[in-house]
């Protein structure tokens, strides 16, 4: 540059590139300028300013035709020359250009002003996009933030089990620049194997379950080797941590093929722990929603058992039938809301009555729903069959039918003639019931077949006896006499008989009351162990 | 819930609509500037993206959505966003979209703002 015409147009541009300098929305002119200006210098047709980006190189600015956008590696360039700058490169075409600079590809030598103005400003360009990035991630960590604070607010305010599940797996994989994910959660219904269960998937399928307590699985989770191949199918990289409360495994979220702008790649290490406590968070939710379908699941139980319950007493006895000559009653007390026994008093044919106490094999709904088959078919049976053995082996029949294989019934059914006071009998595997006669001697009507439905064709036998005045018949379950004292002594049919012996001339209802009363006393506070029941029948005239 | 983004756009007189429906991810945020430069190129300058069809975006995707913005300013136009979820509202509002692009309720008050 030589002579007053090109210093006078050296100084309109220096004054030009100034004025665009001070102006933050013109930086692109700026370089522009710049760019046209070391064209010109130095004959070239077309000059573009590129910023490295990893193996790649951006354009940043150009002037002029035939210069890539991008740039991948060190790939050829036809006619196209390049200089190399801290943090990027100087393109331009034709390659003959004339430079006034070293081509010494490996460092930036030169004295020419317009090449280290571009060189400075390629620097500055590096440096705002550096801000920016930085800024980026900055912005980036507060969402990463306000995601784990939104899960954990839905922990207080998101009960549902499958929009939490599908929540949780969104953010996960957004969080982590994921192109994939599932989630999984221990699968209520197979606790003992430790069972995960998939609850949501992002992107494709994943493995509809796995085993909690696979060692390949557990050595992923913790870091500590690869995934299981069909966890994610398709998938390159993938991370999974587990999810857990104090009382354990809840569950495992795993997340596949970490995106850049140049594709996939593996997660880095802040990506685990990331993860992990997004999983934390999502622990809590789950755990949260888990308890709260527990709590519901109980509470629909409860409700249930509360109304077989009432069911159940409406088939006791509403009160003591009246029979000339006798007293009888009943008492029963379950074990639980619902229990196992049952008694009965009913009026028969020719004001005969019908006495009833069974036990079924252990207790709550299933023991409940057998004392609802047995109450049914017994009445029904008695309406159409005479008293006796006959009877006893259909009600079997249909019991070891109706019944599971392991489930049976003890029964003492009774028929009692009050004008003749004979009672006619049938044992079926039940406690022998105490007879107290008038003169201070006990018999016991004990067994005359097995329990109802061990057997389908089993058979039974009918006894009779005849009850005299002050006689009294104590039918019992072995709730009464098994109950155990703080010292496992049971109470036993000893105390029962002496108990009766005492007693016996007390109005039967007052017996009845005083019988569970001294259980209750041998029993010091225990917690009744199996129902108790009682059915009392005494001749009084 | 799929992978890849759909794409759609309505043309009206002096704004584009562009519908997503899926991820915005690096795939989805691609296939957003592609239409959306196209949109520039066929003269338009003021663009609605309407993100109804959208439950996740990545950061990836925020930095595509973010040079798109870049572009738009360069070029004295206007683009803005609709039918957000919160969860994507409030990470553009953090990510500082939101400062240079609107974020309308609805279409409807979108495209009568931006027409203005």
């Amino acid at each position: 540059m030589e002579g007053s015409a090109p210093a006078g147009r050296a100084v309109q541009a220096w004054d030009e590139l100034l004025a665009l300098s001070r102006d933050e929305a013109g930086e692109r002119q700026l370089l522009e300028r710049l760019l046209d200006l070391w064209r010109q210098d130095h004959g070239a047709t077309a000059a573009g300013l590129y910023l490295e980006n990893g193996e790649a190189l951006e354009r940043q600015a150009v002037v002029g035709a035939g210069l890539p956008e991008f740039l991948e590696g060190d790939a050829a360039m036809d006619d196209i020359g390049s200089l190399r700058f801290p943090g990027g490169r100087l393109l331009f075409a034709p390659r003959r250009a004339r430079l006034e600079v070293s081509p010494d590809e490996a460092g930036l030598v030169t004295s020419d002003p317009l090449t280290l103005l571009l060189a400075s400003a390629l620097k500055n360009c590096r440096l705002k996009q550096d801000l920016k990035e930085q800024q980026f991630q900055v912005n980036y960590r507060v969402v990463e933030l306000e995601a784990l604070y939104d899960v954990g607010l839905a922990v207080a305010s998101t009960l549902d089990l499958d929009r939490l599940s599908e929540e949780i797996l969104l953010r996960a994989v957004s969080l982590l620049d994921a192109r994939r994910g599932a989630l999984y959660i221990l699968d209520e219904g197979r606790l003992e194997e430790g069972r995960y269960r998939l609850a949501g998937t992002f992107g494709g399928a994943a493995a509809p379950w796995f085993d909690g307590k696979d060692p390949e699985l557990r050595a992923f989770l913790t870091g500590g080797g690869p995934a299981p191949a069909h966890l994610l199918p398709d998938t390159r990289y993938l991370l999974g941590v587990p999810i857990e409360v104090e009382s354990g495994a809840r569950g495992l979220i795993a997340v596949a093929d970490k995106e850049s702008r140049r594709g996939v790649g593996p997660f880095f290490p802040p990506d685990r722990r990331t993860l992990s406590l997004f999983a934390n968070q999502a622990a809590l939710a789950l755990e949260n929603a888990r308890l709260h379908l527990q709590a519901l699941e109980k509470e629909r139980l409860e409700r249930e058992m509360h109304l077989a319950a009432e069911i159940q007493r409406q088939i006791l006895p509403k009160g003591s039938p009246l029979v000339p000559g006798f007293q009888v009653t009943g008492w029963y007390r379950p074990a639980r809301q619902i229990g196992g026994d049952y008694y009965d008093l009913f009026p028969l044919r020719d004001g005969r009555l019908g006495l009833v106490l069974g036990d079924v094999s252990g207790k709550g709904m299933p023991a409940a729903l057998m004392v609802s088959t047995l109450h049914s078919a017994l009445r029904l049976l008695l309406d159409q069959a005479v008293f006796g053995p006959v009877l006893l082996e259909r009600l079997n029949r249909h019991i070891a039918e109706s019944s599971a294989a392991n489930k049976f019934i003890t029964m003492l059914l009774a028929e009692l003639d009050p004008l003749s006071g004979v009672l006619h009998y049938m044992n079926a595997g039940h406690n022998p019931a105490i007879l107290l006669r008038g003169d201070g001697s006990v018999e016991h009507l004990g067994a005359g077949g097995l329990p109802l439905g061990l057997m389908s064709e089993a058979r039974f036998q009918s006894r009779a006896i005849t009850l005299g005045r002050g006689d009294l018949l104590c039918i019992y379950s072995d709730g009464i006499t098994e109950a155990e004292s703080p010292l496992e002594e049971e109470f036993g049919m000893a105390r029962l008989t002496d108990l009766l012996r005492r007693s016996r001339d007390l109005p039967l209802a007052e017996l009845a009351a005083l019988i569970p009363e001294a259980v209750g006393e041998h029993s010091q506070g225990l917690p009744q162990g199996d129902d108790q029941t009682l059915v009392l029948l005494r001749r009084d005239g | 819930m799929t992978e890849s983004l759909n794409v759609t756009v309505d043309r009206r007189e002096g704004l584009a609509v562009i519908y997503t429906e899926g991820y915005i991810n690096n795939q989805g945020g691609e296939e957003i500037a592609k239409e959306a430069y196209k949109l520039l190129d066929e003269g338009y300058k003021a663009l609605l993206l309407n993100l109804a069809g959208t439950k996740i975006v990545n950061s990836i995707g925020i930095s595509i959505l973010i040079e798109i913005i870049e572009k738009m300013l360069e070029i004295d136009g206007k683009l803005g966003f609709c039918c957000l979820t919160p969860t994507i509202e409030k990470t553009f509002h953090i990510m500082g979209l939101a400062q240079y692009a609107p974020i309308f309720p609805n279409e409807e008050a979108a495209a009568a703002e931006m027409r203005a």
